[in-house]
This record gives C-alpha cells, sequence and structure tokens, in this order.
C-alpha cells in the first residue's frame, strides 16, 4: 500500500481471492449437478465434490507454494529458472494453447446456453461474434484491470446465485436427500473427474503471479478463492437434488438453470427469471473467458516479445472464432470440454506439481535467481 | 516571473527616463485605445510632474482619485527640484510616503508595466526616473455570492463560488482555517494571462497527487482558457471516455470536503467552477447533502441515486429488450395491455425508443437555450402536448412515454450534470445493444461500461475505487453513509498523509 502505483501492475490478495473464485465458477454450476446425479445415487454426489475439491484445493496448494517460492515470475520464468529456456518455451506453448482452446470453448457453451435461455432466432454465430468483440475490447486493456473486474462481477454471480436457492427454499424437500451414504466408492470416485474438472482454471494466476504484489499471501488467496465455489457448488448441488430429486436432475440439461426457472418473483412483476439469472451469468463466463484470453496473450508474448497485445488480440480473436465454431452437437461440445479439461489437468495441475518438485530438490529459489 | 511570449521583443526593454517618451510608448504599444487615461499631475504643485496610466474600465477611479491623485497633490516636499534629493529617493519618497495604497512595486521593464496596466493596475511615470511605480488598482464589478444554481441544496449553505478568483479563494479559506491550506498560483493563456490556483492542505494529500497535478497544469500552453472546461479537458486522463474525470462544482463546501478528504482543487480566474482531482466513480453519485441530512436519510438518498443511475442507463433498454426479445419474461396480463398499447404502432420498440428518447435529448436542448419563462413553456409542450399527441397520432406507445420520462427524471436526480449526460449518452448504447441482442446485448453493453470503469484512472487514481481495486474501510461512505462518528477515517484509497479526521470518543480522550 505504500507505493502510488497500485493502478497499473499490481495484484493484491483480494483480486488473486475474487479472481481465482471467478475463474474456478463458469458452466460446473450449471452442468455439475447432472454429472454427478448421473452417476451417484440419492444425494451422494457431495462426497464426490469434497473429494474434488480437496483434490484441488492440494494442487491449489502446491501452486501457491511454487508461487511463493518464485515471487514476481510467471510460469515461464519459473520454468526457465527450475529446467532452462527451451523447457520453458514449450511450457508457455503449451499453456497458451491450453488457455487458447479453452476460450473458445468458452465462447462456443456460452452461446449454446444463450441460444436456449435468452434466444429463439438469433444464431449462435452472431451470439459468438458479439461476445468476442466484447472480449476483444476487455482484453485490450492492462491484465490488472481485468482481474479488478472480478471484485464487480464476483459479488452480482454470488447475489444472483443465494437469490435462486433462497426463493427456491419453499420447493426444498428433505426427502429427496435420503438415502446417505448408498453409492459405492466407485461410482463416487469416477463422479469425482467431473468434479475436479469444474475447479479447472485457477492455473492461470502461475502467469499472474509475475505481478501479485504479496507472493506470501498467495497461498491464502489461492486456497480462499477455491473455498468459494466449492462452497456453492455444494449448495447447489443439495438444493438441486432436494428440489427436483436425483431422477429429475439427471435428465435435466441444466439443472441449476431449472432452479432459477421456478422462481416466482413475489407480485409477479416479472416472469422467467432464469432469463435473469443467465443474464447475470454471462458475467462471469465474460471474464472467465477474458482471463484465460488475457493469459493466452502473457504466454504467447513470452514467446514472441515483439508483436504488441493489440496484435495478439487481433489475430487470435477469428481463430478463436473458427475453435468455438467446430463441434457441431451439444455433445461434441462436450467431448471439447473434456479433452480441455484433461490438458488443464496435465498442464494446469501436473506440470507446475512437478516443476515444485524438481525446484526442492535442486534447492532452487526464486530470489536468487532473480537477482 | 513574467513568462512574456516569446515572439514579443519587447519584453526586454527598460523604462526610459523621459516622461514624455514613455507616455508615447505606452500609447503606441497599446495602439492608443480609447480607455486608455493619461493624467499627468505636477507633484504637490511644483517644478517636477508625473503621469498616471491606467485602463478605465479595469481600475478603481475612487482610488486614483483619493488615495493617488489628492495624495500627489499634496506632497509638496517632494515637487520641488532644489531639495538635494536625487530622482530616486524622490520615487522611494512617493511610494512609501505618499501612496495611501497597500500594494504598490517599483519596475523597469516595460513587460511588467503593460501587464500591471493590462490587469487593470497604475502605471506612475515620474519624470526623469528609471523606474516606474505600479499602483494596485484593479477593481472588477463583481456579482454577489450567490446560490449556485446548478447544484442547489435543501440543506446547506447558500454561498457559490464567482467569477472573481480572489473572492474564491476567501470562500475556501473562510472554512478551513488551517496553515497548510496551500495556493499554488499559475498563469494561463499566452495572451488572456488568467490566474489559475491549485490548491490542497499539505499534510493531507498525497504529495504524489500535487505532482501529477503540477506536471499536467505547466503543459498548458493555449491563448485563451474561458472556462475551466478547458482546463479539464487538457489535463484529463482519458479524452475517449465518456466520464469526466475531474468533478466540476460551484460550491464551496463540496470543495472544501474534497481537500479535507486529500484530494485537490483547480480554479480558474473568471469562471465558477472549480475541478475537484482525482474524481472517482463514486463522487459522481454523491452529494454534499448525503452528509448533511442524518444518516439515515442520507444513506437512502444515496441508494435512491444509485437506482437513478441504473435507471438511466438501462430503462429503455430493459423495454427494448422484453417487448422485442423476450416477451415471455413479461407477465401474462402486462404482455397484454403492453400488447394492446403497441397494437397501432407501426415501429419496432427500437425504433420507438430512439424516435421519444431523441425528442426528449431535444427538448431538454431546447430548454436550457430558451430564456426562463419560454424555457418553461417548452417543458409544457413538449412533455405533455407532443407526448400526448404522438399516442393519440399512434407513432410510440403510452408504456414508452412513461418510460422515456422516468428515464429523464432519473438521469437528472444524478448531481453531477456531466455524469448525467454521460449516462444518457451510452443509455443510447444500450438501447442499440438491446435492439441487436436483448438483454444479452445489454449485460455485453455493462460488461464493456465496467471494464471501462475499471480501466480508466484520474490523476493515477483508479476511477473505480473503492470498489475495484476495494478498500473495505472505504466502504462506510460509499453506497451507505454512515453515521458521522463512524467516519474518523479519511478515505484509504486516496492514501492520504493524515488518516484520522475525527475521534469517536469526542474531545476528551
Amino acid at each position: 500500500m505504500k507505493s502510488f502505483e497500485y493502478g497499473d501492475r499490481e495484484i493484491g490478495t483480494t483480486e488473486v481471492v475474487y479472481g481465482v473464485s471467478n475463474m474456478v465458477i463458469g458452466f460446473g454450476v450449471l452442468t455439475l449437478p447432472r454429472s454427478l446425479a448421473a452417476m451417484t445415487e440419492s444425494s451422494d454426489g457431495w462426497i464426490s465434490l469434497m473429494i474434488g475439491g480437496g483434490a484441488a484445493l492440494v494442487f491449489g496448494w502446491l501452486i501457491a507454494l511454487l508461487c511463493a517460492r518464485f515471487p514476481k515470475m510467471g510460469l515461464s520464468d519459473m520454468t526457465k529458472a527450475v529446467a532452462n529456456g527451451a523447457v520453458a518455451n514449450v511450457v508457455a506453448m503449451l499453456f497458451a494453447c491450453y488457455t487458447f482452446l479453452f476460450v473458445g470453448y468458452e465462447t462456443r457453451g456460452l452461446a449454446n446456453i444463450s441460444k436456449l435461455y435468452l434466444f429463439d432466432r438469433t444464431p449462435e454465430e452472431a451470439i459468438c461474434l458479439f461476445f468476442l468483440l466484447v472480449l476483444a475490447y476487455g482484453v485490450a486493456g492492462p491484465s490488472a484491470a481485468l482481474l479488478r473486474l472480478n471484485l464487480i462481477f464476483l459479488p452480482l454471480v454470488l447475489i444472483i446465485v443465494f437469490l435462486v436457492l433462497t426463493m427456491n427454499i419453499t420447493f426444498f424437500n428433505m426427502h429427496n436427500l435420503k438415502p446417505l451414504f448408498v453409492t459405492d466408492w466407485q461410482d463416487t470416485l469416477k463422479a469425482t473427474k467431473g468434479t475436479v474438472f469444474s475447479f479447472l482454471g485457477f492455473e492461470i494466476f502461475l502467469f499472474y503471479n509475475a505481478w501479485a504484489n504479496r507472493p506470501k499471501a498467495m497461498k491464502k488467496a489461492i486456497l480462499g478463492g477455491l473455498a468459494i465455489p466449492l462452497f456453492i457448488y455444494l449448495i447447489v448441488f443439495v438444493f438441486v437434488i432436494g428440489i427436483f430429486g436425483s431422477e429429475v436432475t439427471k435428465n435435466t440439461l441444466y439443472p441449476t438453470a431449472e432452479l432459477a426457472k421456478q422462481v416466482e418473483i413475489p407480485g409477479g412483476f416479472f416472469e422467467r427469471f432464469e432469463s435473469i439469472f443467465f443474464t447475470i451469468w454471462v458475467v462471469t463466463l465474460f471474464n472467465t473467458a477474458a482471463m484465460a484470453f488475457d493469459v493466452t496473450i502473457i504466454a504467447l508474448r513470452t514467446l514472441f516479445p515483439k508483436p504488441k497485445r493489440m496484435t495478439w488480440v487481433i489475430w487470435l480473436c477469428p481463430l478463436i472464432y473458427l475453435v468455438s465454431m467446430q463441434p457441431q452437437s451439444v455433445t461434441e461440445i462436450d467431448t471439447f470440454g473434456e479433452w480441455i479439461s484433461y490438458a488443464g489437468l496435465a498442464i494446469g495441475w501436473c506440470l507446475p506439481a512437478v516443476l515444485l518438485g524438481v525446484a526442492k530438490m535442486r534447492r532452487i529459489k526464486g530470489n536468487e535467481q532473480a537477482s | 516571473m513574467s513568462e512574456s511570449a516569446s515572439d514579443d521583443k519587447r519584453g526586454e526593454s527598460y523604462v526610459f527616463p523621459d516622461m514624455q517618451e514613455n507616455i508615447g510608448h505606452i500609447r503606441r504599444m497599446l495602439g492608443d485605445p480609447a480607455d486608455l487615461v493619461i493624467r499627468i499631475i505636477s507633484i504637490g504643485g511644483g517644478e517636477r510632474s508625473c503621469a498616471l496610466a491606467f485602463l478605465s474600465g479595469l481600475s478603481d477611479k475612487a482610488v486614483i482619485d483619493e488615495q493617488i491623485v489628492r495624495q500627489i497633490l499634496k506632497a509638496g516636499r517632494f515637487g520641488q527640484e532644489d531639495t538635494g534629493m536625487d530622482i530616486s529617493e524622490v520615487l522611494g519618497g512617493l511610494r512609501n510616503e505618499t501612496m495611501s495604497v497597500s500594494q504598490v512595486l517599483e519596475v523597469n521593464l516595460w513587460s511588467d508595466v503593460i501587464k500591471a496596466v493590462l490587469y487593470g493596475d497604475t502605471a506612475m511615470f515620474l519624470e526623469g526616473a528609471d523606474d516606474v511605480l505600479l499602483i494596485g488598482t484593479q477593481n472588477w464589478k463583481e456579482r454577489s455570492i450567490d446560490e449556485p444554481p446548478t447544484e442547489a441544496l435543501v440543506r446547506g449553505p447558500r454561498e457559490g463560488f464567482t467569477e472573481k478568483i480572489e473572492t474564491n479563494i476567501g470562500l475556501i479559506r473562510r472554512g478551513i482555517r488551517d496553515m497548510n491550506l496551500r495556493f499554488v498560483s499559475y498563469t494561463i493563456g499566452r495572451r488572456s494571462r488568467k490566474t489559475l490556483i491549485l490548491t490542497y492542505i499539505q499534510g493531507i494529500i498525497h504529495p504524489a497527487i500535487v505532482e501529477e497535478a503540477r506536471r499536467r497544469l505547466d503543459t498548458i500552453d493555449i491563448d485563451d482558457a474561458p472556462e475551466s472546461g478547458f482546463i479539464e479537458q487538457w489535463i484529463e486522463d482519458s479524452f475517449l471516455s465518456p466520464f469526466p474525470q475531474l468533478l466540476h462544482t460551484e460550491r464551496p463546501d463540496k470543495v472544501r470536503a474534497a481537500l479535507l478528504q486529500g484530494k485537490a482543487a483547480v480554479m480558474l480566474e473568471g469562471t465558477p467552477f472549480a475541478l475537484i482531482l482525482p474524481t472517482t466513480f463514486v463522487a459522481l453519485i454523491q452529494s454534499p447533502e448525503d452528509y448533511y441530512e442524518r444518516w439515515l436519510i442520507g444513506s437512502l438518498i444515496r441508494l435512491l441515486r444509485y437506482l437513478a443511475v441504473i435507471i438511466a442507463l438501462f430503462a429503455p433498454a430493459i423495454y427494448i429488450a422484453l417487448v422485442s426479445f423476450h416477451q415471455g419474461m413479461i407477465p401474462f396480463k402486462l404482455a397484454f395491455s403492453i400488447a394492446a398499447a403497441r397494437e397501432g404502432v407501426p415501429f419496432p420498440a427500437i425504433i420507438e425508443a430512439m424516435v421519444m428518447e431523441g425528442t426528449l435529448e431535444l427538448l431538454r436542448e431546447a430548454g436550457v437555450r430558451l430564456p426562463k419563462p419560454i424555457g418553461q413553456t417548452i417543458g409544457i409542450v413538449g412533455g405533455l402536448v407532443i407526448g400526448e399527441a404522438a399516442v393519440q397520432a399512434g407513432v410510440v406507445s403510452p408504456i414508452m412515454v412513461i418510460i422515456v420520462a422516468v428515464t429523464a427524471i432519473s438521469s437528472f436526480a444524478i448531481p453531477s450534470y456531466s455524469a448525467g449526460i454521460a449516462f444518457r449518452m451510452l443509455r443510447f448504447a444500450t438501447m442499440l445493444a438491446a435492439g441487436i441482442l436483448g438483454l444479452f446485448g445489454i449485460i455485453l453493453t455493462f460488461i464493456m461500461i465496467s471494464t471501462h470503469l475499471v480501466r480508466l484512472r484520474s490523476f493515477g487514481m483508479p476511477y473505480s475505487a473503492p470498489f475495484a481495486p476495494m478498500f473495505i474501510t472505504d466502504w462506510r461512505d460509499l453506497v451507505i453513509r454512515s453515521p458521522v462518528t463512524f467516519l474518523t477515517k479519511r478515505p484509504e484509497f486516496i492514501q492520504t498523509k493524515n488518516i484520522n479526521r475525527a475521534n469517536k470518543r469526542g474531545k476528551r480522550s
């Protein structure tokens, strides 16, 4: 707080907490209850959620350790310090590809749901295009501003989620939750895969670490940021099962949005609350996509420092558009998402863990390397 | 000290010892204007004589007659040539013993003389002397300190700035009797040479803000700055932004409050509008009255204004989105009445809204331009007659008229006039987006506006503070205005050098 320059190139702990939550909360909340209900019996999905969340917390902790070990360094610099420049370039390239595809997936997914809940006739192509234009505008500015945007958007998202939940409280039926602990452990573990996927995203803070002004607080910030989505997932899952029951949930495409559909505004001021719910939801999807896009550019710029940020934005946008238009159906979008999740797991979680291990073995620390 | 224009060679020349030559020179330089008065007097009726030169419209005749001419006529002992005093002693004597005017300067550069005469001072040329006396006789008809018409309050001081900078400085000093109050003066305008004052409280403000403000003010180089709007546009951070990055106000109490918060203010001669810097988004929505009323009232009124911002930005857009994209969201009964009302309307909602909002902006503009008594007529003709007739003719639906009216009222509830215009401008963008993409378009414009606000800075200060970056302690005076006893700290985001502004436990502890 001493420096006057908190405007430009610094990210505080609050920004990291909000950023991590906002990055993680995305489609997960909308689809997770369905995939969990499909694989587990009754309300036992929460066990999988806890395990998935636990795994995310462990990896979050590892990533935070890595960040704290190399203060003021992005992933490429970390890799360079631990291994060498060539490996760092490969890692940056992989990461850029991952986040790039992620933006494409996110854009397409958003268009898909918008089509379902907001539009009848407007084609997905147009929705994607406009979203991408706004995305380009968002990414054109400094990264710190994007992270700061989380501070405005996350509260909106949390408010709308809690609004939906509290307004549904009358439909909540405890009997739907019973019986407990009926799923066998193999199914529980299988379901965990999906829950782990829904915690992906926060690994991009490996790059933002370069601007974190308090690397020591990274651990608390990332874990705190992960706790918020874990809590949201749990409470939403319990509500969805409690209201619809396991059977209905299994067969609903976006159970959380259906939850919003049930909401009746007192006084009948307007109907179809799910439209409002989804409109607000766009905000967090935008932020997730924008941060991923931003990290793509940051990673690419470590590889090719010459082109300006704007040049990258202009070149990448059409490519993202092409990528997002590739899947032809909802199933294909899901498969696409799944592959990206595998990539994220490998590049975003396992790789930093390995990096941390090597750094520990070789006793490499950031500060000596930086000086 | 004098920043004479570089292309002005005369600036280097000195005053002549010969009085007649001086008189000729000053006449020539100013082009022998009609308002230049030259008065030649013999000192105390003796052999020595001197000449007074001043511009009649800018100088105080009474002071010149009573305090200068009369005194010189009485100063007999300086009038004789055989008293043994040399000429500079005579000049010194005249200056120190004769003139009963508080402000007298002795100079010998023509540039200084001309500048002073153009400001309304009187130059006195003494026959044979190398120097000239500049006597402070500036006087300008000034209007009285009135309540500012653009920022009226129900409760609060009824004083506003005037066009005279000295008065304005006085108004600020009268409220903050602190020796650390600073007034840094600049001369703005190559030709207009107006005084500009940067004011702040040393020891509260962060030095970097002052430094940045001074750096930017130093870059100003224009012929004339007729209004502080010129200064604002010259030193603002982003000229592309629709949002005002410096807050302008006519209220001294607002400026004083800002100074005590650790901000700075810029005042320009010739305009009652002072600029407050740095400014944040929330400052546009706050009004001094929030603090003068009790905290519950203040908080509620402030909340109402946030609501007004949302309505001003999004109400017509939401109407367009609902009517043309999401009819299902409108409750059953209302949908029927809207459909019935729109029955004969030949245009899509977006055209309808654009036409009405455009008309409203026209009415507003016309109302400002017209003289006051006719202005009200325009309001009635425009508001009632056009609205009613448009509905009757089936060009717009009655609901559209309601929405337009509510939006207009909301946009005028925003205390900062230029912020109100900014919101009205953005409203057209949201309407267009809603016309293309419905609710999705509205949320996209919301995202863009938020992104822009988060990026925008005012003198190095994030415009969206204390929302983002977040300063929780500042939230007690943000959406809610906490009780005065809770507001013990200055805003954290400005990083003031002195943190406490009140002690909750009172004076005793």
